[in-house]
């Protein structure tokens, strides 16, 4: 009996240690499980130039400034204009030198970092970007107006001191490590011209096109209506492979892709809706591509719900969800599973080999355990106290995959002995609902943003609802403390691993699946889009030349089986 | 005179409480423009400190009688505020805008006046005929469909398959006013909303001048003159007509009225950038200072509308003149 125990002990220890060894090797290269590549019948071969393009977005880019634009469906418009100190994004832990040429830790507990600014890189308005450029857009985002970036300098991580201290040279100083000042920060905020913006006494107001060192400069818009950009011929990255790219308005799906097909608009800058690849797919005129966007669809809980305090029962609740299912029945096949959990099955940050089962036994188990057990006789699970279940499902009524899935997941959870129905309300009210907090579950679309990219991760424990699990669950604190505390990039991948096995354990919210990036565009107008992860191929780098976008996008040359 | 003070008073009013209710009915509705304007995943993690912080640029941090005070007072300097979606002045966004819903909805309600009355028309003048009956069930089933379905079907046809029209917008972008161009492009556009709307609305005003000349045609008026040997033409264009334009007078002005409401779902289908697309984008947004400014206007016409109606009443039809 020894021997065996301490044959299991070394076993248990080895296992730690590979572990430990694993977490060095940070950050991970995850295996992309979305490809990117061509789902049409024939794989076109059409021109990598053009003189124009029209192309439709959905959703309002308001004056493209980081002031208006709140949200992760459009943001690609904006890093048309204005660019980053490193790019292409936070996601995927390859962050390219780019308004930078180089950003470097100074402090060894990872507290003090320096950017070395590009020379001779020009503004739209034909001045150079200096060093006193970049000081004042991460000082504005520290002190100014409360923006969707500005969190990633005054919250996590929250610098205190950002000084130009040469032309070329800025300096970042915060009073914890912030370990991944270059793999996130860096390549998240947008530079904005301090010419510009020094002056305007409210950022959200400002209706002038806006100056940036992007390779298109933005010359005429009308708000929510449409938006003509023009190659920037000073661009430090050559010139760009488009002229001109107007970009039209058009929110609803049906006539986006109508518009697409007739040839109004050359291509469709939203996801392609599963059904319509087999529809389009031997269409002549219009290629199909596979993208890893990075997008995710998730079942939040409220957590303010006293209910869900009880950490076993979430995951009770979590062995009830068969994603396969919902892959199958809603995305038609074209997703991966949800039962990886939370953060992107293809995020850099993601610890590799996670998965939630689907076990509907273990889950009724669960369940009883939980104290949830159907008292009145009337085939469904009563709350402890003997209180019946009916949890409502909200959902926005101007997503209907979502509407199915929360249909589906009526079933599921029945499954299991759980009462719950679907109540579809419209974007706004469903936005408050989840935000303040009056709901069981709610079924939403979450973003790259959200959902690959480990700063936002953590970011989101700022919320009441994630801090309510921190106070009540003092395993998940020790290990956000850990994280907030770690000096070092591995330090703090490993925090972070430990943190995502310990949220797929006792969940807060529930991965459905990951949508595969589909999208179309007809290939004889342009032919010269590729992949990044997180934008899908609707981004500026889908308009470089190759020269400036090889080591971090995919190119569409990949004939995928469908 | 003292009966157009008491009318002018009641209007000011109506006008008084449309203003209230227009402040008071977006901030009803569950939600605030955050989440539209940060995005809910950064409003989830954000203190209450930072949300009144955002609220606060566009004085909606304000106890509710200081913003409605506000709201108040900057009507009358044509100040409506700052949309938090489109990042502009409230009364710039209407006044893009409001041309292209005035042309699309003036449009549809002229086509749509003269074709619902003309059939309406010709309908009472074969009541119980098999004309009248196929005229009846035709309006009766086409003005049931529901706009939006219209509106993708139009597009499937004319856009997708044929390709004769462009499916959305109002212009060709790149063409400028007064190029010939641009003009083509407007009225191309022009055709599918127009028809969306005018096949919805000719039904109603079908409805209503059918009725009317039904009614008209069994007063005691018509007898008498059918007595006197007036020829049935003659009747029925002078006499039973005349008397029955006032439901449709009171329904073309009302519909003048509600014009520069917009047409909210096929504004939004062809993408038209009128103003009934940007209430949908205001709804969607909670943009409260948005959605006062388009309220305002709508219920301003719809106010004058019929403040023209009630004026003009005695002009049409003798019988509604009140003596002093």
């Amino acid at each position: 009996m020894p021997s065996r125990f301490g044959a299991l002990a070394a076993a248990v220890a080895l296992v730690g240690t590979m572990s430990g060894a694993l977490a060095q090797d940070t950050p991970t290269t995850p295996s992309i499980h979305t490809k990117a590549g061509v789902l049409s019948a024939v794989n076109n071969d059409g021109p990598k130039t053009a003189k124009s393009l029209t192309i439709g977005i959905w959703n309002t880019a308001s004056n493209i400034t980081t002031y208006t634009i709140g949200n992760s469906w459009n943001d690609w418009v904006l890093y048309m204009i204005s660019e980053k100190l490193l790019e292409p994004s936070p996601y995927l832990s390859n962050a390219h030198p780019w308004l930078a040429t180089e950003v470097r830790q100074v402090s060894d507990d990872g507290r003090i970092w320096e950017a070395d600014i590009r020379q001779g890189v020009k503004w739209h308005d034909g001045t150079e970007m200096t060093a006193e450029d970049v000081a004042f857009t991460y000082n504005l985002y520290l002190t100014g107006p409360v923006n969707r970036w500005t969190h990633h300098v005054s919250d996590v991580p929250r610098i205190e001191k950002i000084e130009a201290t040469g032309p070329y040279t800025v300096r970042f100083e915060a009073p914890r490590p912030m370990p991944n000042f270059d793999m996130v920060t860096a390549p998240e905020m947008p530079i904005l011209q301090k010419k510009q913006w020094e002056n305007v006494e409210d950022p959200r107001t400002l209706t002038d096109p806006v100056i940036g060192t992007g390779p298109y400069k933005l010359v005429d818009y009308k708000a929510d209506e449409y938006y003509h950009l023009v190659a920037f011929d000073d661009y430090w990255g050559g010139k760009p492979t488009v002229d001109e790219i107007t970009l039209v308005m058009i929110k609803d799906p049906q006539t986006m892709f109508a518009a697409l097909k007739s040839g109004e608009i050359d291509g469709a800058a939203r996801a392609l809706p599963p059904e319509l690849v087999a529809e389009w797919n031997n269409d002549p005129a219009i290629e199909i591509v596979q993208a890893p966007s990075l997008w995710g669809t998730w079942m939040q809980m409220n957590l303010n719900d006293p209910l869900f305090n009880n950490r076993d029962l979430r995951y009770a609740i979590s062995l009830a969800v068969d994603a396969d299912t919902l892959v199958d029945r809603v995305m038609l096949g074209r997703a991966q599973s949800g039962k990886h959990g939370w953060p992107h099955l293809d995020s850099t940050w993601t610890k590799p080999g996670m998965a939630i089962p689907f076990d509907i036994e273990q889950s009724k188990a669960g369940l009883e355990a939980a104290g949830m057990k159907d008292v009145d006789g009337d085939g469904f699970r009563d709350k402890p106290d003997g209180t019946p279940v009916d949890f409502r499902i909200v959902v926005s009524t101007n997503q209907p995959l979502y509407v199915r899935a929360a249909e589906i997941m009526v079933d599921q959870l029945a499954a299991v002995g759980l009462k719950s129905h679907v109540e579809a309300v419209d974007t706004a009210t469903f936005n408050n609902l989840t935000t303040s907090g009056d709901y069981e579950f709610s079924i939403s679309e979450i973003t790259p943003h959200g959902l690959a990219d480990q700063d936002q991760y953590v970011q989101f424990y700022s919320g009441d609802q994630m801090r309510k699990l921190l106070e009540n669950e003092p395993e998940r604190l020790a290990i956000y403390d850990r994280w907030w505390e770690a000096r070092t990039r591995e330090d703090r991948q490993k925090a972070h691993f430990d943190l995502q096995e310990y949220e797929n354990r006792y969940p807060s919210r529930f991965m459905l699946w990951y949508p595969d990036g589909l999208f179309a565009y007809r290939w004889q107008s342009y032919d010269n889009y590729v992949s990044t992860s997180g934008y899908g191929i609707y981004h500026k780098y889908s308009f470089l030349q190759d020269a400036a976008r090889e080591g971090f996008t995919v190119p569409l040359d990949q004939k995928l089986d469908d | 005179m003292t009966y157009y003070i008491r009318i002018c008073l009641q209007y000011l009013l109506a006008l008084f409480a449309a203003l209230t209710v227009n402040f008071l009915l977006p901030r009803l509705a569950p939600g605030d423009p955050l989440n539209s304007l940060l995005g809910s995943d950064n409003v989830s993690t954000m203190s209450e400190a930072q949300k009144q912080e955002v609220l606060a640029d566009f004085g909606l941090h304000l106890p509710l009688h200081e913003q409605f005070w506000n709201y108040l007072t900057g009507i009358f300097h044509g100040d409506f505020g700052n949309s938090v979606v489109l990042g502009m002045p409230v009364w710039d966004a209407l006044m893009q805008r409001l041309p292209w819903t005035l042309l699309l909805m003036g449009l549809a309600l002229v086509i749509s006046t003269l074709i619902g009355t003309l059939l309406g028309i010709l309908s009472a003048w074969r009541r119980g005929a098999v004309a009248d009956i196929a005229t009846m069930t035709g309006s009766l089933f086409i003005g049931s469909l529901p706009p939006f379905w219209v509106a993708m079907m139009l597009i499937i046809v004319f856009s997708t398959t044929l390709g004769w029209l462009p499916s959305f917008g109002a212009y060709q972008l790149g063409t400028s006013f007064p190029n010939w161009n641009w003009f083509l492009g407007v009225g191309k556009r022009l055709i599918m909303p127009v028809a969306a709307l005018t096949i919805y609305q000719s039904a109603a005003v079908l409805l209503i001048a059918r009725s009317s000349m039904v009614m008209a045609r069994e007063q005691d008026y018509v007898t008498f003159a059918r007595s006197r040997g007036v020829s049935e033409g003659k009747i029925f264009f002078k006499h039973a007509f005349r008397n029955a334009l006032l439901p449709l007078y009171t329904h073309v002005m009302l519909g003048l009225g509600a014009l520069v409401g917009g047409a909210l779902i096929v504004e939004t289908v062809f993408s038209y950038p009128g103003l009934g697309s940007l209430v949908v984008t205001g709804v969607n947004s909670r943009d409260y200072l948005l959605l006062q400014g388009l309220f305002v206007i709508t219920s301003v016409s719809i106010i004058a509308a019929n403040f023209l109606t009630d004026l003009f009443y005695p002009l049409i039809d003798p019988r509604t003149r009140r003596a002093g």
